[in-house]
């Protein structure tokens, strides 16, 4: 169970990672959030919220499997999140709009 | 010849990639399906939906099984052309070998056995010189499965995966070897060529023209799933490395057989008989102690693998191997024992960086972990590579049709047809074995056999189909093909759900909550497929109307893109 609730823990780091680093992107910021400009100082925060999620993932991995499979798992988890950011900025691109929440509209 | 670098590279991802890319969508489409092979099995054997047992006690089930165990009629047959003189009859054969496996997947048993045989070989290089047996048996009783039973997941899925069910000459596992082989090379032609792989990288465009939202999908299924990719055809080209570099059985034979012999006298475990008989003492007994030495190691399991080698002789020995459940390696830590004494001759010591690479790469592959996430996230790599590849094959279409249309060539045309039935196709084909499956009936003989004909039957009919409903790509218009075939996905995936039900009771209601997964998850899966399916064929429908209406949306726009 602590393995399964760590496991989700660290899909939805990737998931989130995934979608900073998409939105960090001038056109998926404007997908997500209309014709309001992508600041550089914007830009590094969500670069490095990305950095910080994705890196925190593989460290949950660490803690729920052995290293070999902890591997395995984590650069699998990005080509699946790396996926799901891919399909939702094409079909619900609005539903992003969460992980970018806590950015006050300028 | 070419220009540049980049077009060069061009050319290469094209052209072997098409070549090709209809190998390599059955190698993943069919290797996508072999995650969940032993599931597959419950399904078409319904009498195997029992959970899974560990490996069951050798002195009281195994080894009446081994004793009534006999040479089978297949090999027998293969076998017989390969030598000189009738091979004595099976209840007079000497088993001088036996082994069982199983995963913690399988409520089924596999056993086997190598036989002696007395006959000389046509071919006087030709040194092996046994019969084999083989069987099915349920663990908890020791009875064995009828073999006109097939396990469709693990005998025909698999395989197919990696020798397209082409054994003459191994030709199937050359031509796969071969399409890895340009897998990866499409790889990286396919960075190389790629001019915003970052900048794009989570670009898909739907609602753009065919050719641009074909290619933003082949290039996001490509990229994000680039490690899968490799590492899947990379660790496929290892697993048949002796198959594709058969050196220790041509050019390095000799010096093979030497190793052999050295590594005998090094590990104790005896190259050859010793000609003087010997009983088989408790193996029950062993496992106890291969167990005990797992524990002592803190690395607690269960028994994977078992073979017992020169079988009545002195020289005999049990090897015990761990299930690699909780490992990537499939097997491994293996205990040995002398067959007469049960005397511990040797306990395998850590594997040595190669090995441990080596059992890495191929476990990674071969999957026989318990990591159920693990698992799904390979069908998401492997359904991304389907989708790949799909895509490709639809691009280099899309960029044509118009231009051979204008030429009155039928180029795209043949490939669009062959594309449909590599990809619809395939899954109908597919579909249709597991119909088979449940409306052959039970006592049918060589039922296996029928299943197979019909998969491949189906596959005929959806090539021939796609054929002759490709005729509208001649005038640049979109095959119907792909609308019709994807509601025969939609309609034979509900079908056998229902004939699931229908023949066995196991509806989903049941198999939920009885938490039977095997089955449960099955169904649900059909169903998605039934969905995705229908959805598709819906969408295929509006693009074929609006393709016909001016007011279209961009199909004029012209798609930036290196690829030929």
């Amino acid at each position: 169970m602590l393995s399964a609730l760590l496991l989700l823990f660290a899909t939805l780091c990737t998931v989130f990672g995934m979608a900073w680093f998409a939105l960090a992107k001038e056109s998926h910021w404007v997908q997500v959030r209309g014709p309001k400009p992508l600041t550089p100082a914007r830009q590094r925060i969500l670069r490095t919220l990305a950095a910080i999620s994705i890196a925190t993932s593989l460290m949950v991995c660490l803690i729920a499997d052995h290293p070999t499979m902890a591997a395995l798992v984590w650069i699998m988890l990005l080509a699946a999140s790396a996926l799901i950011v891919a399909f939702t900025l094409s079909w619900r691109a609005h539903w992003l709009r969460i992980s970018v929440a806590w950015l006050q509209s300028k | 010849m070419f220009a540049n670098f980049r077009l060069s590279m061009t050319w290469l991802h094209t052209w072997f990639g098409l070549v090709l890319g209809y190998v390599l969508m059955a190698c993943f489409f069919f290797g996508t399906l072999s995650v969940f092979d032993r599931e597959i099995d419950r399904w078409s054997i319904p009498e195997t939906r029992f959970p899974a047992q560990p490996m069951p006690s050798f002195d009281n089930v195994l080894k009446p099984v081994f004793e009534k165990l006999r040479a089978h009629p297949d090999d027998m047959a293969a076998t017989a052309e390969r030598v000189i003189g009738p091979l004595p009859h099976p209840d007079t054969m000497r088993m001088s070998s036996l082994y069982a496996y199983t995963t913690h997947r399988d409520p089924v048993l596999g056993v086997g056995g190598e036989f002696d045989i007395p006959n000389k070989p046509k071919d006087p290089t030709d040194d092996h010189l046994h019969v084999h047996g083989y069987a099915t048996i349920d663990p908890r009783s020791g009875a064995t499965l009828s073999d006109d039973q097939l396990k469709i997941g693990s005998e025909f899925f698999y395989p197919m995966h990696y020798s397209l069910h082409l054994h003459w000459l191994n030709l199937g596992y050359w031509i796969v070897g071969l399409a890895a082989l340009v897998m990866l090379a499409a790889l990286v032609s396919g960075v190389v060529m790629h001019r915003k792989l970052f900048r794009e990288l989570f670009t898909f465009r739907p609602n753009k023209s065919t050719q641009r939202s074909v290619l933003d999908l082949h290039n996001l299924t490509g990229v994000v799933a680039l490690p899968f990719h490799f590492f899947f055809a990379l660790t496929g080209l290892i697993i048949f490395s002796g198959v594709y570099f058969p050196l220790g059985e041509t050019l390095l034979k000799p010096l093979a057989e030497r190793q052999e012999v050295l590594q005998a006298d090094r590990t104790g475990l005896a190259h050859e008989p010793a000609g003087i008989a010997a009983p088989l003492s408790s193996v029950d007994a062993m496992v106890l102690e291969a167990k005990r030495r797992w524990d002592k190691r803190g690395m607690p399991g269960e028994v994977g693998y078992l073979l017992i080698e020169h079988i009545g002789d002195q020289n005999s020995f049990v090897s015990i191997f761990r299930a690699g459940s909780d490992q990537v390696a499939s097997v491994g830590q293996g205990v040995h024992f002398e067959a007469a004494t049960g005397k511990v001759i040797r306990e395998d010591p850590p594997p040595t960086a190669v090995t441990a690479v080596n059992d890495y790469l191929a476990g990674l592959h071969l999957q026989q972990f318990r990591h159920w996430v693990l698992r799904w996230l390979y069908v998401v790599g492997g359904l991304a590579g389907c989708v790949c590849i799909a895509t490709g094959i639809i691009f280099f279409v899309e960029k044509r049709k118009m231009q051979h249309a204008k030429a009155n060539v039928g180029g795209a045309r043949i490939v669009d047809a062959l594309g449909v039935t590599t990809v619809t196709g395939m899954v109908i084909a597919t579909l249709s074995i597991l119909i088979a499956n449940r409306l052959l009936p039970a006592d049918l003989p060589l039922r296996g056999h029928w299943e197979e004909g019909i998969f491949w039957l189906a596959w005929l009919a959806s090539l021939l189909h796609a054929f002759w409903r490709t005729a509208p790509v001649l005038q640049s218009r979109l095959a119907p093909a792909w609308r019709e075939q994807c509601w025969t996905i939609a309609l034979l995936s509900v079908a056998a759900v229902l004939l699931n039900w229908i023949t066995t009771g196991d509806h989903l209601a049941a198999t939920i909550s009885r938490t039977y997964w095997p089955i449960a998850g099955f169904d649900l899966s059909m169903l998605v497929v039934a969905s995705i399916a229908a959805l598709s064929a819906r969408a295929l429908g509006r693009r074929e109307r609006n393709a016909t209406d001016p007011s279209d949306d961009d199909q004029d726009e012209p798609v930036e893109t290196a690829h030929a």
